[in-house]
C-alpha cells in the first residue's frame, strides 16, 4: 500500500475509529439497569409553553409518543351525564399492549381488563379526544406525557395498585375543567386507589388556557395496601411561569417545592415523609428536599452520556441560546424552566418536536454517521427529540379569549415528526376522522392514517437529504399554510357559536375531518411520487419524463470514507 | 381509638387474609436462597423487596442457567452485564461463595418486554426454566413459586403467562399466590393434583409473613 495514498484517508480512518469507539460508549450507557433507579431513557419528550411565552397567548404542551411498537389509534369520547349512585369502571391499560386487528381495536378490547374496582362516578363528564392518554377536553384541559422512572423499590406492579397512567389521564381529562383540577383529581385518585401496575415514575404536562403544570407521580412500592391508610402514590406538581417554557425528556424536573406558594406548587401529603421513610432524604442532612433527587435521580449530562441525555440541554439551547447553558452541566442542575429569547409560535413548537440536534456536538449526521444522504436514522447513539420512534406526536393549544370548544386544539402528526404533518382536532369536535381510529404496526392498511405517513417516511429513507426537501415542501403547503388559516376558521366558528354552539361544533368537525382527509391523501401521493422520483437511486423527472443517472449525487467524502473503510478492513499482509 | 395503632391493625387484617389450603402446613426451609424470574416480569423485583422487608438475605439472578444455580452462593462470581443481572445480599461470612442453595424462589410472570431485554423468547425461557428445575430436583433444592401479578397478568391457556405457570408451578414444593391470581382456581387445581402446599394472600404484603415462616 502506497503510504502517500493513505495520508488523505487518515482523517477519515481516525473518524471511523473514533466513531466506533463513540458508539461503544453510547451503548454502554444503556446498560444502566440493575441500579437502584429504574431509568426511563428512550421514552417521550414533552414541552410546555406558558401563555406569555407564546406569540398568540396560547398555552401549549407536546407529547412525542415514542414507542415504536405501540398502538397509535385515537378516539373521541362524548360528554355524559350520570345518575347519582352510578359508578365508573377502572381498567388496567398498558401503554405497550396491542392486539391484532383481527381481534379488534385497543380502545374496545382494553375494557376486558377490569382492575377490579369501580369508583363513584361524577355527575357530568366532559367530552375529550384521547390516544395513548387523554389529550384535550372540551374545557381546553390538555395533557402531554413523558416517563421519568423512579427508585426501584418504589415500583408497584402488583394488583393493589389499581390505576395505571393512561387510566389516570382519562379520569383527569373527563372530570377536570382546569389544569389545577386535573392535577388534584389525578393525584387524589392515585393516592386513594394506588398507582402503578403497568407504570412507574411518570410526568404529565397539564395545561388549560391560563396555566401549564408539570405533574410528576410515582408508586410507593409493592407492599402498599389500601388498608394501610397511607397514600398509594406520591406526587408533586409545579407550574411553569407564564412567560417561560419547560420540557421533560424522560427526567424528573421538579426539584425543591414550596407548598406555601399555592399558585406554583401542589403535592401529595406524603411527598417528604415517604422519602424519609424509604431512606431517600435525610432532613438532618442540611439540604432542602428535592422531589427529583429523592424519587427519580438521574446522574449525568448531555456530554457525559455521549448525547443519550442531551434533549434537556438541547431544548434550552434552542429556546434560550442567550443563556449559554453548557452541555457539560449535570442535567439535574439545569433550570426547571427558562424565559425564551423570543416568543414561541405553534409552528416553532412543531419544529422543536422535529429537532435532530443538527449542528450541535450531538449531530447524528456528522462525519459518516448518516451515510451518503445524511440520514439521521442510521445513527441512534444520540437520543434526539425526533428519534423516529413516535406513534404520533401532539401539540396542544389552549387559547383564552375564545370559547373552550374553539380555543382548544390538539395538533397530531402520525409517525416520525420529520416526515409527517400536523393536523388539528378542535376541542369542540364531536367526532374524529375514521382513519385515526384504526391500524397497527404489523398489518399494512390504506384505511389507517398512520400508514400514509409511514409510506412516505419509508421512501424518504433511501435518499434522505434529497427526499426530505420534498416532504418539507409538502409540510409548508399542508401545515404552515393551515396554521395561517386557523384564525379565519376560529372566526367562522365563533360567529356560529354565538348563535348556536352545536353549529360551531359541526363546522369544526367538518373542517378538521376534511383537512385530515386532504392531508392523508396528499401523503399517500407523496409516497408514490418519492418512489418514482428516487427509484433505483436515480432521479426521475415525471414532468419531463427523463431521469439523471448522476443524481442524487453520492458525495466525494462518502466515496473516500468507503475507501477508508476498505483499508481498515483489509487483512494484514504478512 | 389511637390513630397510631390503626395501620398496625390494618396490616394485621391483611395478613389474616392469607390462608393455607386446608390440611397443609408451610414447609420450613433454610438459607441460602436464590430468587429469579419465570418470564422476566417485574414481579421478581416485588419478590426481592418482600424478602428485604422480611429481613431475609438472598442472591438474585434474572436468567440463571442450571450451571449457575449449581455454582451456589455468588453464582460462581458472575457479574451483571447487558441483559443479565446478578445481585447478592447473602451473608457470605455465614454462607461462603459456592454454598449450595437450599431454595430457589421463582416469581412467575411473563413480560415480552422483559424477555426481549434479556434476549429470550418464550421457548428459550421455558427451556431454561426446565433445566433449572431439573437441577433443583436432582440436588434436592426446594422450589418455591409465587404469582403475585394478579388476574390482569393471567391469560388464556397457552398464552405467555400461562406457559410460564406450566413451566414452574407443577414442579414447585410450595406455591404462594395472590387471591386474584387464582380467581379461576388454576393454582388450586395444580396444587391438588400435585399435592403442593398452596397459600393465598390478598396482597404482596402478605407474602412477607409467609417467607419469614418458610425461610427460618
Amino acid at each position: 500500500m502506497n503510504i502517500r495514498r493513505l495520508i488523505p484517508l487518515a482523517g477519515t480512518l481516525v473518524l471511523a475509529v473514533l466513531l466506533a469507539g463513540h458508539m461503544t460508549g453510547a451503548a454502554g450507557q444503556s446498560a444502566a439497569a440493575g441500579t437502584d433507579t429504574a431509568i426511563a431513557g428512550e421514552g417521550c419528550t414533552s414541552i410546555l409553553v406558558g401563555k406569555n411565552a407564546s406569540t398568540d397567548g396560547s398555552v401549549m404542551t407536546t407529547h412525542t409518543c415514542d414507542c415504536g411498537t405501540c398502538d397509535w389509534t385515537w378516539r373521541h369520547v362524548p360528554a355524559a351525564d350520570h345518575k347519582p349512585g352510578s359508578t365508573r369502571k377502572i381498567y388496567h391499560i398498558s401503554q405497550y399492549k396491542t392486539w391484532p386487528p383481527s381481534e379488534g381495536l385497543k380502545w374496545d378490547l382494553y375494557k376486558k381488563d377490569l382492575a377490579g374496582l369501580e369508583i363513584p362516578e361524577v355527575a357530568h363528564t366532559y367530552a375529550y379526544h384521547h390516544g395513548m392518554f387523554g389529550y384535550m377536553n372540551e374545557k381546553q384541559v390538555s395533557i402531554g406525557e413523558s416517563t421519568i422512572g423512579c427508585q426501584r423499590k418504589m415500583q408497584n406492579p402488583t394488583p393493589a395498585a389499581k390505576l395505571d397512567l393512561s387510566m389516570l389521564t382519562l379520569l383527569g381529562i373527563e372530570r377536570a375543567a382546569t389544569a389545577r383540577e386535573a392535577v388534584q383529581i389525578m393525584g387524589s385518585l392515585a393516592e386513594k386507589y394506588g398507582y402503578g401496575f403497568h407504570d412507574d415514575g411518570e410526568m404529565l404536562a397539564v395545561a388549560d388556557a391560563n396555566e401549564a403544570w408539570i405533574f410528576e407521580i410515582c408508586p410507593v412500592g409493592p407492599l402498599w395496601t389500601p388498608e394501610s391508610g397511607k397514600p398509594g402514590a406520591v406526587w408533586a406538581a409545579q407550574r411553569v411561569p407564564d412567560d417561560e417554557v419547560s420540557v421533560c425528556p424522560n427526567e424528573s424536573r421538579i426539584g425543591e417545592i414550596d407548598l406555601d406558594n399555592k399558585d406554583f406548587f401542589m403535592a401529595s401529603p406524603n411527598v417528604v415523609s415517604l422519602a424519609v421513610d424509604m431512606g431517600y432524604y435525610d432532613p438532618k442532612g442540611g439540604k432542602p428536599f428535592s422531589f427529583k433527587r429523592a424519587y427519580s435521580p438521574v446522574e449525568g449530562s448531555a456530554v457525559s452520556t455521549n448525547g443519550r441525555s442531551q434533549r434537556l440541554w438541547r431544548f434550552f439551547d434552542i429556546v434560550a441560546p442567550s443563556r449559554k447553558l453548557k452541555p457539560e452541566t449535570p442535567n439535574m442542575d439545569l433550570p426547571f424552566s427558562v424565559k425564551p429569547d423570543k416568543k414561541i409560535s405553534v409552528q416553532d413548537v412543531m419544529n422543536m418536536t422535529r429537532d435532530r440536534s443538527y449542528g450541535t456536538p450531538f449531530d447524528p449526521v456528522q462525519g459518516i454517521r448518516g451515510g451518503p444522504f445524511k440520514n439521521p436514522n442510521y445513527y441512534r447513539g444520540t437520543r434526539v427529540i425526533d428519534h423516529g420512534l413516535a406513534e404520533y406526536s401532539t401539540v396542544t393549544q389552549s387559547r383564552a379569549g375564545l370559547p373552550d370548544p374553539i380555543g382548544g386544539i390538539v395538533w397530531i402528526a402520525f409517525g416520525s415528526q420529520d416526515t409527517s404533518c400536523y393536523m388539528p382536532l378542535y376541542a369542540g369536535m364531536t367526532e374524529i376522522p375514521k382513519s385515526f381510529m384504526v391500524g397497527d404496526h404489523w398489518t399494512f392498511s390504506r384505511d389507517s392514517v398512520r400508514w400514509a405517513f409511514d409510506y412516505t417516511d419509508f421512501h424518504v429513507q433511501v435518499a434522505y437529504s434529497e427526499a426530505i426537501k420534498d416532504v418539507q415542501a409538502a409540510q409548508v403547503k399542508y401545515e404552515t399554510d393551515l396554521i395561517a388559516r386557523i384564525p379565519e376558521i376560529d372566526q367562522q366558528a365563533l360567529a356560529l357559536y354565538k348563535k348556536k354552539p352545536a353549529k360551531a361544533a359541526e363546522l369544526l368537525t367538518g373542517f378538521a375531518i376534511n383537512n385530515a382527509t386532504t392531508v392523508t391523501n396528499a401523503w399517500w401521493k407523496l409516497g408514490d411520487d418519492l418512489l418514482v422520483k428516487y427509484n433505483r437511486l436515480y432521479m426521475y423527472n415525471a414532468e419531463k419524463r427523463g431521469f439523471s443517472r448522476g443524481q442524487p449525487a453520492t458525495p466525494d467524502w462518502w466515496k473516500k470514507a468507503a475507501r477508508a473503510f476498505d483499508i481498515l478492513m483489509e487483512p494484514e499482509k504478512k | 381509638m389511637n390513630k397510631r395503632i390503626l395501620p398496625g391493625l390494618a396490616a394485621g387484617a391483611v395478613l389474616a387474609l392469607s390462608f393455607l389450603i386446608a390440611g397443609q402446613t408451610l414447609p420450613k426451609v433454610g438459607l441460602p436462597i436464590l430468587t429469579t424470574s419465570a418470564g422476566q416480569s417485574t414481579d421478581v423485583t416485588t419478590l426481592n423487596i418482600v424478602l428485604e422487608d422480611a429481613g431475609i438475605a438472598y442472591d438474585y439472578c434474572d436468567i440463571p442457567t442450571a450451571e449457575m444455580v449449581a455454582d451456589g452462593v455468588g453464582l460462581g462470581g458472575r457479574e451483571s452485564g447487558p441483559g443479565f443481572h446478578v445481585e447478592s445480599t447473602t451473608d457470605q461470612a455465614k454462607y461462603p461463595a459456592g454454598t449450595p442453595y437450599k431454595a430457589v424462589v421463582f416469581a412467575i410472570g411473563a413480560s415480552m418486554k422483559g424477555m426481549g431485554a434479556s434476549g429470550l423468547t418464550l421457548d428459550s425461557e421455558e427451556t431454561r426454566l426446565k433445566k433449572v428445575i431439573e437441577l433443583c430436583k436432582q440436588k434436592k433444592i426446594f422450589v418455591m413459586a409465587v404469582h403475585i401479578g394478579g388476574e390482569s397478568k393471567r391469560g388464556p391457556a397457552g398464552s405467555d403467562n400461562e406457559r410460564m405457570i406450566d413451566a414452574v408451578a407443577p414442579f414447585a414444593d410450595a406455591l404462594v399466590v395472590t387471591k386474584d391470581s387464582n380467581k379461576d382456581g388454576r393454582f388450586t387445581k395444580i396444587a391438588e393434583a400435585k399435592k403442593i402446599p398452596l397459600t393465598e394472600v390478598e396482597y404482596a404484603l402478605g407474602l412477607v409473613d409467609i417467607v419469614k415462616q418458610i425461610f427460618q
